[in-house]
């Protein structure tokens, strides 16, 4: 066994060395801490709640007196300001003397549909925030105009709490974090299989008493290791942040297993092709197809994880258990096929 | 010409003969499985929050296929108890919703909610006649800026700046340029696919030691890169005006916007096989190269229609084309300029490091970079090098301060201007004084006469550069005054000259005089700059 951990070690001692690991955290980093600004960010941005509790009384609207007074109702009850006017051309000095951001004038009806007209400022950024937080007053009072006709619209009165930043953190977040690791644990492994054979330095380590599936077997057990590192270290700081993470031990097991399932399906790819080229091509085309079937099969690691995460009632260490047959399949497979890279 | 036409002929022979045979049937298969596949599997997954909501299910309630929930049937008892026990976090009877008081559940409510409002209104337009099922209409009109004002207070008829648009609200989401933008994003991955190849093109010659036969051969290294790079170019825009023709959009329109983005990656793509050391290295720097450059093309797009900063990215002005919307030449010229003098710089780069010293040591990274800055310069005398550097790298400059600026967005309102000040202050300071640095660790200029003589020189050319760039982008990025902050529209051009020579001065001698470790030297320059900067905008001049 001693010559498989002096494989093992020369291998992290190797990465570590170069420094290159870095780069691979940094870029986790950047893609969480990106990622979310851009997602929490651009949806808060396109998001009238967010939008109404950070400023939605500023946010005024001038509306032209008519008889039906619902529609100021339903936006005076969103939380918008609504200023009466008597004829639209008052409302439309207010609009420009800035006392309003937009103008409403009366509804009107044509042929039994109500036509309302909506005065916005020419800026985009300004006009496209008054759409959206007048949104849902509108859709509310399309509703209303439905009920009068006799229409009833079912589950008008949900309200919950917006979920998109719970559901990014869980089905985003934290899978990205568990699994890019054995994304590149997976690109680790090709690199360091076909740098072996392309520097002709395969032929001297197997002069050593260590055979070709331990060889193979110490290098995806280090890109492994790695991986587990780094999925230990983003739990924590995860934890850390206020993040609450159940099943952590499964998660775990769950990201060591995926990380080994890309390793070794890379080094078979490696193995039948020799040549990093076509072994890093092969091996992204079949993390694509991977993702692809696991999600039509309905066992996508994502939504297992994001289940185990969440602490879902129906989700145990059986799903994570289904990954550790399929890894175990591939590796028997590995074994099988490694003197190729002999030939 | 001809001989560039051979290398790429050559080129071709290659990756023909690596992808025939015994790989070429099984990647072409795999490659349309794939694609099948994937265009599947985004479709199921574009909402966010696949699997995340158990729903528990009674009675009548329209069928709920959306990859957020999963859906049970279960008697009224059951699905009390199961919300009870929290195993559902939703139980539905008929047109009634039970929920608990916890946050989990409340969100299921919220996602059940938009997901309704979809099926409801999809009933409804089914079952009723349309005007019944969408009894109203929004007719948007805007008021224009200037002439209309005038017009309001002398009491004349009201004016409107651009023709009337009639919505239904429930039919009609408020703008998001989400959709386009992912149709854009379309065009960039098949060139990040094929820039790889171009890469691994290169590392293939340089482990074969083919490399350096051909650099022994009669053919100028710019020669070999570019008709290495002919063919994969070709490739890419042809991948560009398939997609744009399956899109159905202007070819010749999508081909413009995008040559000068292929351009751009290639440039960055080539940089990765001049500097890397062992396989790992070439993985994780395309890595952070796909990353950054997705980042940097997608993230301003977002922002189309909202600021006019977007343009800094080609993918607004492809959001634009989705949307028929017109764009002129600045705003083509804005994003793309840069982007084709980058490649320009990385081509110079190319042809200068393209030699079989530079290409097979192994080295730290930075001592590595260090070389390539030397050897990009020791080809002219220090006097033209330099400013020269600081002129040409603006671009690189000016794209690396606007990634800052839109990441600084996200932090609280008070530290964004504080922290795009000093890392822009920071990126400055390295690209003035990095070449001075690489000269006089290689020994080329050593009296402080030089050092002093070549800062004001470096300080001098950056300014040029800095003050030609403004005259493009103040005329584009009309709303952006933070932009006008940090390239110093100050009209004055004696202080600030004044002020970036001191800036690298104190760098470049704390260097190379008193022995300072480049970092600590960076960072008391840095700082001193930064409050310059600060006492600059706080109308101190």
């Amino acid at each position: 066994m001693t010559p498989f951990f002096a494989v093992v070690k020369r291998e992290l001692a190797s990465v570590i060395r170069d420094r290159t690991i870095v780069i691979s955290i940094l870029i986790q980093l950047f893609i969480a801490s990106f990622s979310s600004a851009l997602l929490l960010g651009m949806l808060s941005l396109y998001d009238s709640d967010t939008i109404m509790n950070f400023g939605g009384a500023g946010i005024k609207i001038g509306m032209v007196n008519s008889s039906d007074n619902t529609l100021a109702l339903l936006m005076s009850e969103r939380g918008i300001t609504v200023i009466q006017y008597p004829t639209l051309s008052e409302a439309q000095f207010a609009f420009f003397s800035n006392q309003v951001s937009a103008v409403v004038d009366t509804p009107t009806d044509e042929n039994g549909v109500t036509q309302i007209k909506l005065y916005l400022p020419e800026l985009d950024a300004i006009s496209s925030l008054i759409r959206m937080v007048i949104q849902e007053p509108l859709k509310q009072y399309e509703n209303y105009l439905r009920g009068q006709k006799g229409i009833e619209v079912r589950y008008t009165d949900l309200k919950g709490k917006p979920s998109t930043s719970y559901e990014f953190v869980y089905s985003v977040l934290i899978p990205m974090l568990m699994f890019f690791p054995a994304f590149v644990s997976g690109s680790m492994s090709v690199d360091s299989l076909t740098e072996e054979v392309e520097n002709k330095t395969l032929q001297t380590l197997l002069s050593t008493p260590l055979s070709i599936n331990g060889m193979i077997g110490a290098k995806i057990l280090a890109s492994v290791i790695l991986s587990f590192a780094q999925c230990a270290a983003w739990l924590a700081l995860l934890q850390m942040n206020g993040i609450a993470i159940q099943n952590t031990g499964w998660i775990l097991l769950l990201a060591i297993i995926i990380a080994g399932i890309t390793s070794t399906s890379a080094a078979l790819g490696a193995v039948l092709l020799q040549d990093r080229e076509r072994s890093q091509f092969i091996y992204s085309l079949l993390l694509l197809t991977g993702a692809g079937i696991s999600t039509l099969l309905n066992t996508s690691p994502i939504t297992a994880l994001s289940r185990l995460a969440i602490g879902d009632a129906y989700t145990n260490g059986w799903n994570v258990a289904v990954f550790a047959v399929f890894l175990s399949v591939l590796y028997f497979l590995l074994t099988k096929m490694s003197r190729r890279l002999l030939a | 010409m001809n001989q560039i036409l051979v290398i790429a002929w050559r080129e071709v022979t290659r990756l023909r003969k690596r992808f025939g045979g015994g790989a070429s049937p099984l990647a072409v298969i795999a490659l349309l499985v794939i694609l099948g596949l994937s265009a599947y599997y985004l479709r199921s997954t574009v909402s966010l929050g696949s699997g995340l909501y158990r729903i528990g299910v009674f009675g009548d309630v329209p069928a709920i296929s959306d990859s957020r929930f999963s859906v049970m049937d279960v008697d009224v008892e059951q699905g009390q108890a199961l919300l009870e026990q929290k195993s559902i976090d939703v139980f539905i009877n008929g047109s009634q919703v039970f929920a608990r008081e916890d946050d989990k559940s409340q969100f299921a409510v919220r996602a059940l909610k938009q997901y309704m409002e979809k099926q409801e209104l999809i009933r409804v337009g089914n079952s009723f006649a349309g005007a019944d099922a969408f009894p109203l209409r929004v007719a948007i009109n805007y008021f224009g800026e200037d002439q209309a004002a005038e017009q309001a207070e002398a009491g004349a008829p009201l004016s409107v700046a651009k023709p009337e648009e009639v919505i239904i609200p429930s039919l009609t989401p408020p703008p998001a340029p989400f959709t386009q933008v992912l149709v854009a994003l379309l065009y960039i991955m098949p060139i990040t696919f094929i820039s790889i190849f171009f890469t691994s093109s290169f590392m293939d010659e340089k482990m074969n030691r083919r490399l350096t036969i051909l650099l022994s051969a009669p053919v100028t290294p710019f020669q070999i890169i570019f008709g290495k790079m002919l063919p994969y170019a070709i490739f890419a825009l042809a991948s560009t005006a398939l997609i744009a023709g399956l899109t159905k959009t202007n070819i010749l329109l999508a081909l413009a916007i995008f040559a000068p983005t292929t351009l751009f990656i290639f440039a960055i793509y080539l940089m990765v096989p001049l500097f890397y050391r062992t396989f790992k290295d070439t993985t994780f720097i395309a890595m952070l190269v796909t990353t950054l450059t997705t980042a940097y093309l997608v993230f301003p797009a977002m922002f189309t229609n909202v600021n006019d900063l977007a343009y800094i990215s080609p993918l607004a002005l492809a959001v634009k084309m989705y949307r028929n919307e017109p764009f002129g030449w600045r705003e083509y010229l804005f994003p793309s300029l840069p982007m084709a003098a980058i490649f320009g710089l990385a081509m110079f780069a190319g042809t200068r490091l393209l030699n079989e010293e530079f290409l097979m040591g192994y080295k730290p990274l930075t001592r590595k970079l260090s070389d390539a800055i030397y050897l990009m310069m020791a080809h002219s005398k220090p006097y033209i090098a330099v400013p020269l550097w600081s002129l040409i790298t603006i671009p690189a400059v000016y794209m690396t301060q606007i990634v800052f600026l839109a990441f600084a967005t996200n932090l609280p309102v008070g530290l964004i201007l504080g922290f795009t000040l000093f890392a822009s202050a920071l990126v400055e300071e390295v690209v003035k004084t990095v070449g001075i640095v690489a000269l006089a660790e290689h020994g080329v200029i050593k009296a402080w006469r030089e050092i002093i003589g070549l800062s004001f020189l470096s300080a001098l050319g950056f300014l040029i550069g800095e003050k030609l760039l403004l005259l493009v982008s103040i005329s584009v990025v009309s709303q952006a005054q933070v932009s006008g902050a940090l390239f110093g529209a100050g009209l004055l051009l004696f202080i600030p000259l004044i002020a970036h020579f001191v800036f690298s001065t104190i760098i470049t001698v704390l260097r190379t005089k008193l022995r300072f470790p480049y970092w600590l030297a960076l960072g008391i320059g840095t700082v001193v700059h930064f409050i310059y900067n600060v006492y600059v905008l706080r109308g101190g001049m």
